[in-house]
């Protein structure tokens, strides 16, 4: 454990470490308090994952589905809750996050001019099976930001290759969704792109940090990793160690310290321990490290987690010659949600419903416990011609030739097989089963498209069952895939209910603070609801910030 | 369609400039984002370059044929994605202008006054620094320098310098159904890749290091 020194170079109440969504929410809710407040980041840009990603924010009885006429109850926001976790993590941590969740993104909206909005025609996940789902409305995601209000910021904020910039949530299901991908309005989304207008994480983060360095002016630090927490005599954390162009220096924080620097998923060795997978890659620029679990546990901090097996992995792919940021990009694959698309495993046979990830997830842990083996954890994405015909692949339209080294074709199956390294009769015989039953629309094996939320997203409204398709116009294609993460991780550290982290012998370490997917999923439990991690990371930072703040 | 027009001028002399860039292989590896390249004729060649959009790069190859090939004046090209639906055109034109004066060709002068004219008698320092530049730049690149570029610059008995006029102009049309979104990310892109090859052009045949910042006068 690093002691402090007796003299720091700098001075501040809070320091805020990282500069996503739980970080800044930290920040604001500090800084209105009268806290002075320091953000420091690792990455070259700010932003984290959360300007990477969606943007969508999971809050049921939100006050936009009021104004919309949309019914919903806190009740049954709590039982879906219930549902997800599965009866893991704490149900004290939960009853807090719903408790409070409201009043966080009301108070960001009310005052630091975060324009929510619901997004309509998005169900639940889990819609209509689980206790508590709506149709509609929970998921909040932002009217378009204006890149330009960030000023000197406005350039060195995260936008991401992922999602379609510019687009909003309903204009993309009004369009026809990823499977009407040529359709699309681009002039709009030209428009929106030479001025800068951002949706998405982007467009969620851009308010977020123009609330917190504009409109409070509080400093932020890219490129400053920080490196260590450091502790007084008592075992209070009071300020920590960063780096800046290889230099380190210290800053006190009299306050609190927040850490909210994400997940470890490009620790590539800590993430296949603690995910228990072979492999393992980030969807994220490489700065998600694992750093808090490095000097949190140096300062006595417990690690605490859930299952891994139905959190937000996702398998997908990396085109050769994509990068962000200078690394190699990975993309999930969505296109197993489309029709004329499914997924085998290596013996050539089908094991999930590959429109729904809340499925295919466990199954591809599967543990054949009789020749312990893992008979789904290389899985193979099968499409054929009349899916090129029609649906893109990743950032390839329709009908336009597919980069080298990214999928094997084939004349027939069998030779696709072969290629692939695949049982050839199996497969064979999967893809004959497939197409009698896709030619009715039905998939008896695994339900695909049994959930309207994978409808919205990849389905084909001109199909009877939108995501299923016959496989049977050559050429076939196979890409072989990886599991790809979006940050959300099992393991983090241990915290109480004033996001205070929890020391190993059970008391919680003044002076710090984990929020984000730097701690444990504790209110989530075993499972994973698209909008609950920004919702998480909103809530409990402006929680830690508070607290910090008035420590 | 997203385009630019760049325009810069150098003392070096026009005949100079053209031996050097008339042969692509001595600034293809300037063009931003270049992977490599390969010439199937005097007339077609292949590239293969990062293209960088800012939230994504993504490797594109290029067929380029070249239309015109009138040098030193001119020079012309098309280009057509090989895995990207994309098709453009560019020109590639020198023409002498005279430093002082009015511009003694066709277009408007630049804005602002071009590379100040070398020092007749430099000082031993500034004469080291050069030197040093130079031979930094040859182990950079590794090429053999022609002698004498900056020497190039002539000053006719009037006393105005004659100054060589580079202008590049570049115009790219994505296909596609995507081709509105493609052009408002290609667009911002377009002007500091053709200012950042004018740029290594001209540090290359001036016998510099290339400079990060363009000081020069730009007209896009
Ligand atoms: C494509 C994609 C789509 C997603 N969509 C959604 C969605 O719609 N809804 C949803 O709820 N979630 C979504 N997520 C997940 C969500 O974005 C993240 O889980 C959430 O935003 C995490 O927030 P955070 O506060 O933990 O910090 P992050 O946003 O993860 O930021 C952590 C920051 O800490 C920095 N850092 C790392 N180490 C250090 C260090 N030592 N010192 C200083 N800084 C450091 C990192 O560089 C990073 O900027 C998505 C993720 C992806 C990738």
């Amino acid at each position: 454990m690093a002691r402090a020194p007796s003299g720091f170079d700098l001075e501040t109440d809070v320091v805020c470490c990282g500069s996503g969504l739980g970080a800044v929410s930290a920040a604001i809710a500090a800084a209105d308090l009268g806290a002075e407040v320091v953000i420091l980041e690792k990455a070259p840009k700010l932003g984290g994952v959360s300007a990477f990603g969606g943007g969508e924010v999971f809050v049921p009885a939100n006050r936009q589905m009021r104004a919309l006429g949309l019914e919903d109850s806190l009740e049954d926001g709590r039982r879906y809750f219930e549902f997800l976790a599965a009866g893991y993590g704490s149900r004290a941590h939960r009853e807090k996050l719903l408790a409070t969740l409201h009043e966080a993104i009301e108070y960001f909206e009310d005052r630091a001019g975060v324009r929510w909005k619901a997004c309509q025609g998005l169900p639940d996940y889990y819609y209509p099976d689980a206790p508590g789902t709506r149709a509609s409305g929970r998921y909040l995601s932002v009217e378009l930001f204006p890149g330009e209000s960030l000023g000197e910021w406005q350039h060195r904020t995260f936008l991401t290759p992922i999602m379609p910039m510019g687009a909003l949530h309903e204009e993309m299901y009004e369009w026809g969704g990823l499977a009407r991908v040529t359709t699309w309005n681009y002039e709009l989304l030209g428009e929106r792109i030479t001025k800068d207008l951002r949706s998405f994480g982007p467009g969620m983060m851009g308010y977020f940090l123009k609330a917190a360095l504009i409109d409070r002016g509080i400093p932020a630090h890219p490129s400053t990793p920080v490196r260590e927490l450091l502790s007084d005599e008592h075992g209070r954390v009071v300020g920590v160690r960063a780096e800046r162009d290889g230099e380190r220096f210290s800053i006190r924080a009299r306050k609190g310290v927040v850490v909210a620097i994400g997940g470890y998923d490009h620790n590539r060795e800590m993430a296949c321990m603690y995910e228990n997978m072979p492999d393992w890659h980030g969807v994220f620029p490489d700065h998600l490290h694992g750093d808090h679990l490095v000097f949190g546990t140096e300062v006595g901090a417990a690690i605490a987690s859930v299952p891994p097996t139905n959190l937000a992995l996702f398998y997908g792919y990396h085109i050769p010659g994509e990068e962000a940021e200078g690394k190699p990009l990975y993309r999930s694959s969505w296109e197993c949600g489309c029709p004329h698309a499914i997924w085998v495993n290596r013996d050539g046979r089908r094991f999930c419903d590959e429109s729904f990830y809340k499925d295919y997830q466990p199954r591809i842990r599967h543990w054949d416990g009789r020749r312990q083996h893992q008979p789904n954890l290389d899985v193979f994405l099968i499409f054929d011609g009349n899916y090129r015909e029609r649906y893109p692949l990743g950032s390839f339209m329709p009908g336009q030739p597919l980069p080298e080294g990214l999928a094997l074709e084939a004349d027939t199956p069998r030779e696709l097989a072969e290629k692939l390294g695949i049982d050839a009769d199996n497969f064979e015989a999967t893809l004959e089963r497939w197409n009698r039953h896709a030619a009715r629309g039905e998939d008896p094996d695994f339900g695909k498209g049994h959930f309207p939320w994978s409808v919205r997203l990849c389905g084909d409204p001109d199909y009877p069952n939108p995501c299923v398709g016959p496989i049977d116009k050559p050429p076939f294609y196979g890409i072989k895939l990886v599991p790809v993460s979006v940050g959300i991780n099992s393991h983090g550290l241990a915290w109480n209910l004033d996001a205070q982290v929890m020391h190993v012998r059970g008391h919680p370490i003044p002076g710090l603070y984990a929020v984000g997917n730097s701690a444990a999923l504790l209110d989530l439990g075993g499972g994973y609801q698209s909008g609950t991690s920004n919702a998480r990371a909103i809530t409990w930072g402006y929680v830690a910030g508070r607290h910090a703040a008035r420590s | 369609m997203a385009e630019t027009e760049y325009t810069t001028t150098t003392p070096v002399a026009m005949e100079t400039l053209w031996d050097f860039v008339k042969e692509m292989d001595h600034w293809a590896p300037f063009v931003t984002g270049y992977q490599h390249h390969e010439k199937q004729s005097e007339t077609e060649s292949t590239w293969t370059l990062k293209g960088d959009v800012g939230v994504l790069a993504r490797t594109l190859t290029f067929r380029v044929r070249i239309t015109e090939w009138n040098g030193p004046e001119r020079v012309r090209f098309e280009l057509e994605g090989v895995n990207e639906p994309m098709t453009g055109a560019g020109t590639f034109t020198l023409s002498r202008e005279s430093g002082g004066g009015p511009a003694a060709d066709a277009g408007s002068a630049p804005e602002t006054a071009a590379v100040p004219a070398p020092a007749p008698h430099k000082g031993f320092f500034a004469r080291l620094a050069e030197r040093i530049a130079r031979l930094l730049f040859r182990w950079r690149h590794g090429r053999v320098e022609r002698p004498g570029a900056l020497a190039d610059a002539t000053t006719p008995a009037g006393g105005d310098r004659i100054l060589t006029r580079m202008t590049f102009h570049l115009r790219i049309d994505p296909g596609g159904p995507m081709a509105p979104m493609i052009n408002a990310m290609v667009q911002p892109m377009l002007v500091p890749a053709a200012e950042q090859l004018a740029e290594r052009i001209l540090a290359a045949v001036e016998g510099r290091p290339a400079a990060s910042e363009n000081a020069r006068s730009v007209q896009s």
